[in-house]
């Protein structure tokens, strides 16, 4: 174990390495200068190249990403040139949003999806399993901005029992804080939820087919346990798989409903960065974005060692 | 227990008698669609940062009013015998938010800073022609000029020439310190900038409001939503005008339509084929329906331009009918050109700027009628701003300007329309010199006929000032002569 272990920290560093260079690489290649976006058309593009000399952006590329590697070696990882204040600092200042926010929301994909698989799976080819099927078409189909405004309207606009966007802040209580990350959590969960209603009643009914349920039923098992016990346990490796690649797609999917909810969360911080070509934030929060997709994967390969015990990694 | 209670009953009444109910809070929540890339008004021209810091935070030794004219501010009155040296008399008794007064040495250390090139100030034009400036006492100063600049005041009053302390330069980008009515005290980056009210604020009785939080809301849908949903009091920019009508028959919000400076254009390369060529210039503009563009475009919100002087401009003309659309004339113009058949073009536009693009499919629309086959092609606004803006690469574009007299930006030939007429470029330098009103105007009048004569881009509409707030709100600027956001006079009303 401790072997493997060794060998994915390499990998992990190895993945970042690339993930930061390839980034570095592409937003400097891209068309866009960050002096220009700052200045903007009202003022002169003489100002404009001042500003390029002072943020050191005419240098050589190699020159440019072996300083900014230096320095996220050392945990600096630059400053913003929107905000002038540290990459780190901003990217912490933003978790208290964006995590909250994907915990919640994957707790709904998890607490929706399991049940409704589950429930699909074992009225196959009947009522139930048509409308859960009809259900999670739905969920994928809508897109989760539109589903988002949906909500809005509903809940704040006419209903008025939640905010319609904005972050209370923690500060001002746990429950103003959850009642601020709700909407977009459902918005955001729910509709992920609908992929994983598949992926799980595929993976039970297969199982289902298993000889071994079939000799728990012919015992007498209860249905309950011939479900839970024989069934699930058995169903969850490719469950956890695809729940973890999911995992993965809340972070793009933040991006999109955090301008929706006008949430300032990692998300927003990163399409703010694009658009102003604040290229250290977009290094910064990609890093970030990318270390935590490697560390969930990481995760999942170790919850397999738990689900089933056959799996080792020696 | 009955004891304890009698006495606490009793004291609460003492209180309630000693100190009656204090007047409810007078706080305002706004929408702002940009959030500002850093407060400090010496280092962005952003119209977002202005919207927050110009005004509210810092003010400038003149200010130019909601009627657009230029009124002493923090100097109570200024004084020229020759239109060469300036003296301005400060007010007394302005304090900077730090508590310090604002000395003659202060203007001397901003104006100083704003022309040393390595403090990359954007507008270093504006001091150019400042050759000295003289601190005669704490309260007076004089700025002799190299040569007469008929816009030395409106420079002076200008966003980039607003007043901060010499110890407050290192924290401009994010907590701005001014003498304005209202002090920075929170900005959670991505979410919310908090400005409360600033107790010694110059101006007595002013400000009204305790308490400003602009909420950056860029999704006009949530902009919307959250009006409705009273979760902000106002929407400043972002509104589309098409829920205008719906807004506008809703009781419970107002909604203020007036005017800006924002003049939106459709700029041809004049270094480009065909478009070198003033009668296809001409055809382009006389194949453009303005009035059915605005329809279009803008719900018929937005006054149709001639020229490129806004209506808030004291020498404007109406030129909106100088050369009105007509077809006929535009394949005729074209055929002379050598363009019979028309020809294909490419328009660019930055979807960031949603009129952008409507008001391209309504273009694009109306010259395949004068058989100009418009592409459109969208990009993004930091793509936009490189290509088009800075290296010209586009045969047509369409985006509004937002800064007040910048009919200077015809008098450079680098500039992305790459228009350039000597004649024009004359006339611009002499109204720079000539300060007499009357001779001044009459530069201003040959200005502008010799822009619609040459039509290097065609100027569609002003974009209107469209804010939307809860009934109530009152004292905001109807016009918007520079892009600024004057929130001292606003109140609820009681």
């Amino acid at each position: 174990m401790r072997g493997y272990i060794a060998r994915r920290a390499a990998a992990f560093v190895v993945t970042l390495l690339v993930v930061s260079l390839l980034v570095f690489v592409v937003v400097r290649v891209l068309p866009g200068d960050p002096a220009l976006v700052i200045i903007g058309p009202d003022g002169s593009p003489e100002a404009a190249a001042r500003l390029r000399e002072a943020m050191g952006l005419n240098r050589p590329i190699p020159v440019q990403y072996a300083e900014w590697l230096g320095g996220a070696l050392r945990g600096d990882l630059g400053k913003s040139l929107q905000y002038d204040v540290p990459v780190g600092r901003l990217i912490v200042s933003r978790l208290p949003v964006t995590l909250p926010l994907a915990l919640m929301a994957a707790t709904l994909m998890v607490v929706t999806a399991l049940p409704l698989g589950l429930f699909a799976a074992r009225h196959h080819r009947r009522v139930g399993d048509y409308l859960a099927m009809v259900v999670s078409q739905i969920g994928i189909a809508v897109p989760g901005f539109w589903a988002g405004l949906l909500l809005i309207l509903l809940f704040s606009v006419h209903l008025g029992w939640v905010q319609s966007g904005g972050f209370a802040g923690w500060s001002t209580g746990l429950w103003p804080g959850i009642r601020s990350l709700l909407l977009p959590a459902v918005a955001l969960g729910l509709f992920q939820a609908a992929v994983l209603v598949r992926a799980t009643r595929s993976s039970v009914l297969d199982v289902l087919r298993e000889d071994y349920v079939r000799t728990a039923r012919a015992k007498g098992v209860s249905e309950l346990s011939a479900l839970g016990k024989h069934t699930l346990r058995n169903a969850l490796i490719p469950i956890v798989t695809v729940a973890g690649l999911q995992l993965g797609q809340l972070a793009a999917g933040a991006i999109i409903l955090e301008s929706v909810f006008a949430l300032p969360g990692l998300g927003r911080l990163a399409l703010g960065a694009i658009t102003a070509r604040d290229l250290p934030v977009v290094q910064g929060v990609t890093l970030f974005v990318a270390s935590s997709i490697v560390f969930i994967n990481f995760a999942v390969d170790l919850l397999y060692v738990v689900l089933d015990p056959r799996i080792r990694y020696d | 227990m009955r004891r304890v209670v009698g006495l606490l009953l009793v004291v609460l009444a003492a209180c309630s008698v000693a100190f009656p109910a204090a007047a409810p809070a007078q706080n305002l929540v706004v929408q702002v669609a940009t959030e500002p890339p850093g407060l400090d008004l010496t280092a962005t021209p952003a119209s977002a940062t202005a919207a927050v810091v110009f005004y509210n935070v810092q003010e400038a030794l003149v200010k130019v009013d909601r009627h657009g004219k230029i009124v002493p501010w923090l100097a109570e009155r200024w004084h020229t015998a020759d239109n060469k040296n300036y003296t301005f008399f400060l007010k007394r008794g302005v304090r900077f938010h730090n508590g310090r007064e604002l000395k003659a040495t202060d203007v001397k250390f901003v104006i100083d800073r704003a022309m040393n090139p390595e403090t990359k100030h954007p507008y270093p034009g504006y001091y150019e022609a400042i050759g000295d400036i003289i601190v005669k006492d704490d309260y007076t100063i004089t700025f002799t000029l190299k040569s007469t600049t008929a816009n030395f005041l409106l420079n002076m009053a200008r966003q980039g020439s607003v007043m901060y302390p010499r110890e407050g330069v290192e924290t401009l980008k994010s907590e701005p310190i001014g003498t304005g009515p209202y002090k920075v005290a929170e900005w959670v980056r991505g979410d919310r900038i908090v400005l409360v009210k600033n107790p010694e604020y110059h101006v007595k009785g002013l400000p009204k409001l305790d308490r400003v939080t602009y909420r950056f809301i860029p999704d006009p849908n949530a902009a919307l939503a959250a009006l409705k949903a009273g979760d902000i009091d106002a929407a400043m920019f972002g509104i589309g005008p098409e829920h205008v009508p719906d807004l506008q028959k809703d009781g419970r919000f107002q909604v203020i339509i007036g005017e800006t400076t924002n003049d939106v254009i459709m700029s041809m390369n004049n270094s480009r084929k065909p478009y070198t060529d003033v009668r296809v210039r001409r055809a382009i503009t006389h194949g453009i329906n303005k009035p059915e563009v605005v329809k279009g475009a803008m719900f018929g919100l937005g006054r149709v331009l001639g020229t490129n002087v806004d209506p808030l401009n004291p020498y404007f003309v109406d030129m909106s009918g100088a050369m009105p659309h007509d077809a006929a004339k535009a394949k005729k113009l074209l055929a002379e050109a050598g363009y019979p058949n028309g020809f294909e073009t490419v328009l660019k536009v930055a979807p960031q700027y949603y009129y952008t693009v409507r008001t391209g499919e309504v273009i694009a629309d109306q010259l395949g009628k004068i058989g100009v086959k418009v592409k459109i092609e969208q990009i993004e606004w930091g793509q936009w701003l490189s290509r088009v803006w800075k290296d010209a690469e586009y045969d047509l574009t369409i985006i509004g300007h937002a800064e007040a007299w910048d009919i200077a930006n015809y008098a450079k030939p680098t500039y992305y329309f790459r228009y350039d007429s000597a004649e024009f470029q004359k006339l611009f330098k002499e109204s720079e010199v000539t300060v007499d009103d009357k001779a001044r105007r009459e530069l201003y009048v040959r200005m502008q006929k010799k822009l619609v004569e040459d039509a290097p881009v065609v100027w569609l509409y002003i974009h209107p000032r469209l804010a939307v707030t809860k009934k109530g709100l009152q004292g905001l600027w109807k016009d918007l002569p520079l892009p600024a956001f004057d929130l001292s006079e606003v109140a609820w009303a009681k």
